[in-house]
């Protein structure tokens, strides 16, 4: 009798937690979800906000196996907060919502001047974000940058969106800006949050001032000369004072800040050929070991010496070229030293005098020089960094061509 | 058969476990509360102590071989003082290994399961306990001993995964709030050693009892480079433990492991890994606790009190409200529980017992000269 008790008991508490977790599995099974592969968020009248959702959709593969391109699903809402408006998309769907694959947050520069942190704060708060997707600030409407992202080698837009930050390793041109970075910066003392900067390929191909080889290094998105069926772009940092966007860097500035936090492995420069009057030169430099920071915080203006090596290879190539020769390489080392010193103390007192923004993160190599918080504290560094005097040290070593070395 | 009987490795596993399974969860930012940028270096001040004390421990306890905390409490203070040490530890042990149980839940309701009631979430654990405990000894013992190798290893993983993330400068200045708060207050980090506790319970279970300083020493070591590697990767990662709460601060650090694309969202393995710790730590943490109750009591029956405990700790991890309330319980009296029990209240019954074989003996030895 009391097997024949202890069975019913087993039994009913197998029934009981069968009922009590199948809750869970519904709500996480993959044919109750939609799922979110980008979201964009602008700003809207009466403090509202215009969330736009980018689901996928799933293709039945065809008869010969090879998948089809098939456009993703994009709606928008109109509501209070970004949780309003998820739980509005909800039930608009007929299917919950899943952001678990969510690669990109784009919201448009308007509302980024506005501040961004209740959102910010918001999305961290969800357990299916990943500190992975990347943040981007479109110069266009997120709206209007999701719609225009129609990506021409890729049949699944999941993958673009993985694969887009990757060029970033080789080009410099868009930093890492995943919200998982964002947030630690913006909750950070001694730095500053960046994000990606994007919009769509709308330049005038005929007018535009970005046509010159050294111009062609100042470009950001909304501003290059591409032409394609992909009518967006990525290229350039935004760049923020606490949750506020306060100003953007254009591609040779993101390649000096990426250089400023070691996160780059190479990048193409266009430097004026010492050589050839009028030309420019194409090297590809990849870093050389860490930087060297030194802040000296013994003033209210810090002083910051910043020294970093690189060495490279010439790229471009043309007739009665000599890359053979020490002295001509020296040169162009030299060239590249002085054009890069340049370029980084320009970028530096950019970030110091105009967007009073560390977002190279020189606060945390000042926190070095104090042995207490309240040290710390009391020398402000936020506040002090728009002081800043920089000593940029840049040493290039310049190997020769890559399969040609003399023409 | 020596089954119910464990050897040094066990040990030194079993106390470990108790360190384990609390970094799952709050410990290390409430370290990193206390002595912020230098917590490292409070760490390493605290595990010089840490080992101190144990090898102290391990010193009083010697001259007491083969007896536990309760006889020693026994030869102290005859029944009554047995008892209310007894007492206080049960209390002990079921009331900080129930909170963390209902905090550990907590987590993994907000991750996996959103609508399920944390009763059953619960009742998981205390189900697999209560299973557990119908084994012997040495079967939740060595299982703990498998469980946790890994738990270790997937900490070390973590520490290496994300040292491209780290910014080393973090732990800087030096001194965080000072001397007096890093070396005087963050002393209050001793309780990250809780571990200890078993110190005091060993003896009697030990295939070898005479191997306690090897124990004490080996298990208290592993558990401060442990705790160092835990704190180094929030301290080094993220900026700001001071400034938000997360929920489960190591598990936020695993979901920032990538290689590539192909190797993305690890986290559920380390989740896989840490339940099982704390399964293994809830059916260890409820055997010492019925092994001390048999004592006070002489019951002779172990498998009448196996539900009842279950069901002491599932009662327990279920009144607190909300997670607030479970989470204040960990973060602000689970240290002071530590150093009161197991620091003050232990050492100083060995003390006492010590003084008082002392005089037992030179009484004795004077009557014997008169």
């Amino acid at each position: 009798m009391s097997k024949f008790l202890r069975n019913i008991f087993v039994f009913a508490l197998i029934i009981s937690f069968i009922i009590a977790f199948s809750g869970s599995y519904s709500s996480l099974s993959m044919d109750n979800l939609a799922y979110v592969l980008a979201i964009g968020i602008d700003s809207s009248d009466e403090n509202k906000l215009e969330v736009t959702f980018e689901f996928s959709t799933t293709s039945p593969a065809s008869e010969s196996g090879s998948s089809e391109k098939t456009s993703p699903v994009i709606n928008t809402v109109t509501a209070s907060t970004l949780s309003n408006a998820i739980n509005l998309m909800n039930s608009y769907m007929g299917k919950q919502i899943n952001m678990s694959h969510c690669k990109i947050i784009v919201f448009s520069e308007e509302l980024a001047y506005q501040g961004i942190s209740d959102e910010i704060y918001t999305l961290i708060n969800d357990t299916q974000i990943r500190p992975s997707a990347n943040i981007m600030i479109s110069k266009c409407s997120a709206k209007y940058y999701l719609k225009q992202t129609k990506p021409e080698l890729e049949s699944s837009i999941f993958k673009y969106y993985e694969i887009l930050t990757n060029s970033s390793k080789y080009t410099g041109y868009i930093p890492d800006s995943s919200i998982g970075n964002f947030f630690n910066n913006l909750l950070c003392k001694s730095c500053m949050p960046t994000a990606i900067l994007c919009g769509t390929n709308q330049a005038d191909l005929q007018n535009s001032s970005a046509k010159d080889a050294e111009k062609n290094s100042s470009i950001k998105a909304n501003e290059t000369l591409l032409e394609g069926k992909n009518g967006s772009e990525s290229i350039g940092t935004a760049v923020f004072r606490d949750d506020k966007l306060v100003g953007e860097l254009n591609a040779i500035e993101t390649i000096s800040f990426l250089t400023t936090r070691n996160e780059i492995d190479r990048f193409l420069i266009s430097v004026p050929d010492p050589i050839k009057q009028g030309k420019y030169l194409d090297i590809y430099l990849s870093l050389d070991g860490k930087p060297e920071i030194k802040v000296d915080t013994s003033t209210s203006s810090p002083y910051i010496k910043f020294k970093t090596k690189f060495s490279g290879r010439i790229y471009s190539m043309s007739k009665d070229s000599d890359y053979l020769s020490p002295e001509v390489l020296n040169i162009i080392s030299n060239t590249c030293n002085s054009y890069l010193e340049s370029t980084f103390s320009k970028y530096l007192y950019r970030t110091a005098q105009e967007f009073h923004s560390d977002i190279s993160g020189f606060g945390k190599n000042a926190l070095l020089n104090f042995f207490t918080y309240s040290e710390s504290n009391s020398y402000n560094w936020l506040e002090n960094y728009k002081n800043s005097f920089f000593d940029v040290d840049v040493d290039t070593s310049i190997q020769s061509g890559m399969l040609l070395t003399e023409t | 058969m020596t089954s119910s009987k464990i050897n040094t490795a066990d040990a030194i596993m079993l106390i470990l476990s108790i360190v384990v399974t609390h970094t799952m969860l709050s410990l290390p930012r409430n370290i990193l509360i206390v002595t912020k940028s230098a917590t490292i270096l409070n760490l390493i001040f605290v595990s010089i102590i840490a080992i101190l004390i144990a090898y102290f421990i391990v010193r009083l306890m010697r001259s007491f071989s083969g007896l536990d905390l309760i006889d020693i409490s026994e030869f102290l203070g005859g029944k009554v003082l047995k008892t209310i040490i007894g007492i206080i530890f049960i209390a002990y042990f079921l009331s900080s290994s129930s909170i963390m149980l209902r905090n550990f839940c907590e987590s993994l309701k907000i991750i996996y399961y959103p609508v399920t009631d944390i009763t059953f979430i619960i009742l998981f654990f205390i189900i697999a306990i209560c299973m557990a405990n119908r084994l012997d000894f040495g079967a939740t013992i060595k299982t703990n001993t498998l469980i946790l190798p890994f738990v270790l290893a997937s900490i070390i993983f973590l520490f290496f995964a994300n040292m491209n993330k780290f910014s080393p400068q973090r732990m800087f200045p030096i001194l965080g709030d000072g001397i007096i708060q890093t070396f005087g207050w963050g002393l209050i980090n001793l309780s990250a050693f809780g571990g200890i506790a078993y110190l005091y319970f060993l003896p009697t279970a030990l295939n070898e009892p005479h191997k306690m300083k090897k124990i004490a020493l080996i298990s208290i070591g592993i558990s401060a480079i442990y705790l160092i590697l835990c704190v180094s990767t929030l301290l080094f990662m993220f900026s700001f433990f001071l400034e938000a709460n997360e929920i489960t601060p190591l598990y936020n650090a695993t979901r920032y492991i990538e290689f590539g694309n192909f190797f993305q969202r690890l986290e559920s393995i380390f989740l896989l890994f840490w339940i099982l710790a704390v399964a293994g730590y809830m059916s260890i943490v409820s055997k010492f606790s019925m092994r001390i109750f048999q004592k006070i009591t002489n019951i002779e029956n172990k498998k009448s009190l196996i539900d009842i405990f279950g069901l002491l700790i599932f009662g327990i991890s279920t009144i607190p409200k909300n997670y607030a309330i479970s989470e204040k319980c960990e973060t602000e009296i689970y240290p002071y529980m530590v150093l009161g029990i197991v620091f003050v209240l232990g050492i100083s019954i060995l003390v006492l017992a010590n003084l008082s074989k002392r005089n037992k003996k030179t009484k004795r030895k004077e009557e014997q000269h008169v």
